[in-house]
């Protein structure tokens, strides 16, 4: 066997087999179901997927640290919306996934007074300092978005609109993607952008 | 002791963020970036483009964005404040680097990036003068954790009759280098259900890695691992499919960074691709069905029709019909039977050669007719020929005007109808490509009895209009009557051809160049210069019919042997741009020696076809005028040696430099020791070991 022939071979199966041990991405595309998992919340509680069973659910990756989360809350616009959509029975359940040490990472108590200061109204607040729940859905960024449908389906992933910025000042006159979704959802009508490029700071993975 | 030392206090700052409270205010951003505005010239001149860079040098770890930031963050944003008339370009982005965090895979910068952009001053701007330009530039700049910061740069340049341009500025001189390099290899795209695999017609046997960024960011996974495959023609890279995608578009547009071996150190090159659809991928979201490409496929036929190739023999047919009114009803039918059998049989031939070159190998997509250059002059000829009969020249006669056509359209048997159908066919073929490539792209990716469906569909749709007017006893009725006024038509309907004979001509002159143009221009004259003698030679006598008509059959000859020129001259393509040995002396060992006894300064490069980095170092510095010049400035004789194909004389020398590859850049000076220059080559770089002669 000649040497390039050789280096050829040796390239194409290195390759194939860094994809087989490379990273596996959980399919995340609407209308798949929404992968099961559970957690504690910020009340030291066991949170199941499916006790939520029936209901619409939004999760939303958080990290109070990250400039693009700031803009959010900061601006008031996360709080309204969490507002808007819990008063119509809707499930919102914030998730955060930063290790000790890391940027973003909450105990319970921490996570209590961070709602309690920004006067959010998040259903539940998920302790995931192990990413489990992250991994499962393949959040990348904070915030990342996700919305579930009453039957389990993943109706919405992505980002929160559709102006990639830590600009408060883009928050007016940007589409929110999140919102539009509800919307559609509730009066029963296709969601017409169930998958969007999400934007923020990378989820603080511990590996 | 010392380094123990070290090590405690990298433990400790790493521990830092771990230690501090991470709802502790964010950090300055203003630390961690530094901007500055740099302009290549020492002083500008009025109405002359000058370039500026941004630089900015990031804190170790940290990292800011490319234009297409990947899955987090943001590309750093300028907004210029120029003075009143200056113009600024869009950015240069050098190429980003591939930065990942866990699972999230971000495209951008660490240590130093330089932005570059051209600006143009209004005309109007006074010499003697000092203008001051700024920006403000709004960045996000990320380790573990992101934050967005702000900065505001500034510089002055004094206004000169004629600007100062430094002879070369080492920091743009490397700003550029770190720019994607236009691609000279064609590049193409093919996609699956979960993949896109972006090919290029590159020998990539040196490339270790290779990783695509491209400018749309929903377009891929871009955490997944990027696979390459290389074989001795083609470089693939496949790519996970981003989730969010919603349709695959029909351009994609990026930056490929490859690492290549160059003899055990890896030198990293970036190239700016544009990839089209691959002749194999149905254009747009998912597969081709067989039913749309059949029918796409019959109306392509029927278009087909009106172009101006097909119309005269179209035309002249029907002309025919006209003529031949007293046919029976049935005998009109087997007419137009005949003609699309014609059609159909030149089809399945068309498929099955494409078919069976494709099985053998060849990389070749529809409109490969028009790749060979034998095969363009000889449809101009036939298209000539074929214009001349119906201007009149090659109107009579028996045997040889079977050939030109006009004969065959008028001949009355079924056979004429048959052969008027392969003609209408041949003819035909220069206009398909332009808008048949997604159903024949379709139809070659497909086992060879569906891809025949689409190929039959196509000369069904070609021959449809003469069927039916075959078919319709009524339709034949409302022809006008025939008279005079045809053979006028006939001879109008010659411009269609010479207005095709002209587009394929001009096709061939980016083929074959000057003198393969020449040959054919020559080989049209022959052609018309045969078809006088033959028609001069009906109304000879015996003998003097006789010579004219050797006449005409030496012309034909003549014309033949100049298409097998053209045939063979060398198609000028992007493969023979990457072997382009202008202003340099092939290498031989014999030919150094020389030089070098008579005291001449030789600089020596040695290169290959599959040789990215010596590509890369041609195009961006070997043939740059400015090191043209100092070649020809100092009396240098460049010599090229290609190591293509191994050659022992090449390889020795390569030994005796210490190197198992290519490249290998040596400059011999008279009476001096040779200087052997680095693999990777800058412009500034050769100008100064230039510079020592």
């Amino acid at each position: 066997m000649n040497r390039r022939a050789f280096t050829t071979m040796f390239a194409t199966s290195a390759a194939v087999l860094l994809v087989a041990v490379g990273p596996s991405h959980a399919e995340m595309k609407p209308g798949a179901p929404a992968p099961a998992f559970s957690a504690v919340n910020s009340e030291g509680k066991t949170v199941n997927l499916n006790d939520y069973r029936g209901k619409t659910i939004v999760l939303e990756w958080t990290n109070d640290g990250c400039p693009y989360v700031r803009k959010h809350y900061g601006s008031g616009n996360m709080q309204a919306l969490q507002k808007k959509w819990t008063d119509q029975g809707i499930v919102w359940l914030s998730v955060i996934s930063s290790p000790p040490g890391e940027q973003g990472f909450a105990d319970g108590t921490r996570a209590n007074s961070l709602t309690a200061d920004r006067k959010a109204t998040p259903t539940a607040v998920l302790l995931d300092p192990q990413q489990q729940v992250a991994k499962a859905y393949g959040a990348t960024v904070t915030p990342h978005m996700y919305i579930i449908k009453p039957d389990g389906t993943l109706a919405y992933a992505g980002g929160i609109d559709d102006k990639p910025s830590t600009r408060t000042d883009d928050i007016k006159g940007a589409k929110n993607f999140v919102d539009e979704a509800l919307v559609e959802l509730k009066t029963g009508k296709p969601v017409s952008n169930p998958a969007t490029r999400a934007y923020g700071c990378a989820v603080k993975y511990s590996s | 002791m010392l380094l123990r030392r070290f090590y405690l206090a990298l433990i400790l700052v790493l521990c830092l963020p771990a230690i501090t409270p991470s709802y502790a205010p964010a950090q300055d951003a203003a630390g961690l970036v530094k901007a500055e505005l740099l302009a290549e010239p020492a002083s500008i001149a009025p109405g002359e483009p000058f370039t500026v860079g941004i630089k900015l040098s990031m804190r170790e770890h940290w990292h800011t964005y490319w234009r297409n930031p990947g899955d987090s963050g943001e590309p750093t944003q300028v907004t210029w404040k120029l003075p009143k008339g200056f113009v600024a370009g869009e950015f240069e982005w050098p190429a980003p680097s591939l930065i990942r965090v866990g699972p999230v895979a971000s495209f951008g910068y660490e240590g130093d990036a330089i932005l570059l952009a051209r600006i143009t001053p209004p005309r109007d701007v006074r010499s003697g003068t000092t203008v001051s330009l700024a920006a403000d530039i709004a960045y996000i700049v990320c380790e573990k954790i992101c934050i967005p910061g702000e900065a505001s740069v500034s510089l002055s340049l004094p206004v000169s009759e004629r600007s100062a341009s430094a002879p070369t500025n080492a920091i743009f001189d490397a700003a550029r280098s770190k720019l994607p390099q236009p691609s000279p290899w064609k590049a193409t795209f093919s996609t699956e259900a979960k993949a896109i695999t972006v090919s290029l017609r590159a020998q990539g046997d040196a490339i270790r890695e290779a990783q695509f960024f491209p400018y749309d960011n929903t377009l891929i996974d871009n955490a997944a691992q990027q696979v390459l495959r290389t074989d001795g023609q083609t470089t693939q890279i496949s790519i996970e499919r981003s989730q969010i995608a919603k349709t695959i578009p029909q351009r994609i547009n990026g930056v490929l960074v490859l690492q290549e071996d160059v003899g055990g150190t890896i030198a990293s090159h970036a190239f700016a691709i544009e990839a089209t659809p691959s002749a194999g991928s149905a254009a747009g979201e998912g597969g081709m069905t067989l039913l749309y490409a059949v029918v796409s496929a019959l109306i392509a036929g029927v278009i087909l029709n009106l172009m101006p190739c097909v119309f005269p023999v179209l035309s002249i047919k029907i002309l025919h019909l006209t003529e031949h009114r007293a046919e029976t009803p049935r005998r009109v039918r087997l007419h137009g039977m005949a003609y699309a059998l014609g059609v159909l049989a030149c089809f399945t031939v068309l498929a099955g050669v494409l078919h069976g070159l494709r099985a053998a190998g060849a990389e070749i997509g529809w409109g490969f007719q028009l790749q060979s250059p034998l095969m363009v002059a000889s449809l101009a000829f036939i298209l000539f020929a074929l214009g001349l009969s119906l201007s009149g020249i090659l109107t009579i006669g028996t045997s040889l005007t079977r050939v030109g056509g006009s004969r065959l359209l008028q001949q009355g048997g079924l056979s004429g109808s048959f052969s008027a159908g392969v003609l209408a066919t041949v003819v035909a073929t220069p206009c398909t490509a332009p808008f048949m490539g997604a159903s024949i792209g379709f139809a070659l990716t497909q086992p060879f009895v569906v891809g025949l469906a689409v190929f039959l569909a196509l000369g069904l749709g070609l021959a449809l209009p003469f069927l039916i007017l075959a078919f319709v006893p009524g339709l034949q009725r409302l022809l006008p009557r025939p008279g005079r006024w045809m053979e006028t038509l006939k001879q109008f309907l010659a411009f269609p051809l010479y207005a095709t004979v002209a587009w394929l001509i001009w096709v061939l002159s980016f083929q074959v160049g000057a003198t393969g143009l020449l040959a054919a221009l020559a080989a049209l004259v022959l052609i018309a210069f045969g078809a006088w003698a033959y028609h001069v030679s009906q109304g000879q006598s015996h003998v003097l019919g006789r010579a004219f008509q050797g006449v005409a059959v030496g012309s034909v000859i003549g014309a033949i042997a100049l298409a097998i020129v053209i045939g063979q001259s060398n198609p000028t393509g992007p493969k023979a741009e990457v072997s382009s040995n202008a202003g340099s002396d092939a290498f031989s060992d014999q030919k150094l020696n020389a030089l070098l006894a008579s005291g001449e300064h030789v600089f020596v490069n040695m290169t290959a076809a599959w040789c990215i980095t010596c590509l890369v170092n041609e195009r961006t510095t070997l043939s740059t005028g400015a090191v043209r010049e100092a070649f020809a400035s100092k009396r240098i004789t460049y010599l090229k040696g290609d190591w293509t194909n191994r050659n022992p004389e090449i390889t020795r020398l390569l030994e005796k430099f210490g190197r198992s590859g290519v490249p290998l850049y040596v400059l011999y000076r008279a009476n001096a020791e040779p200087v052997l220059l680095p693999q990777i080559l800058t412009q500034s770089l050769v100008l100064q070991a230039l510079e020592k002669i």
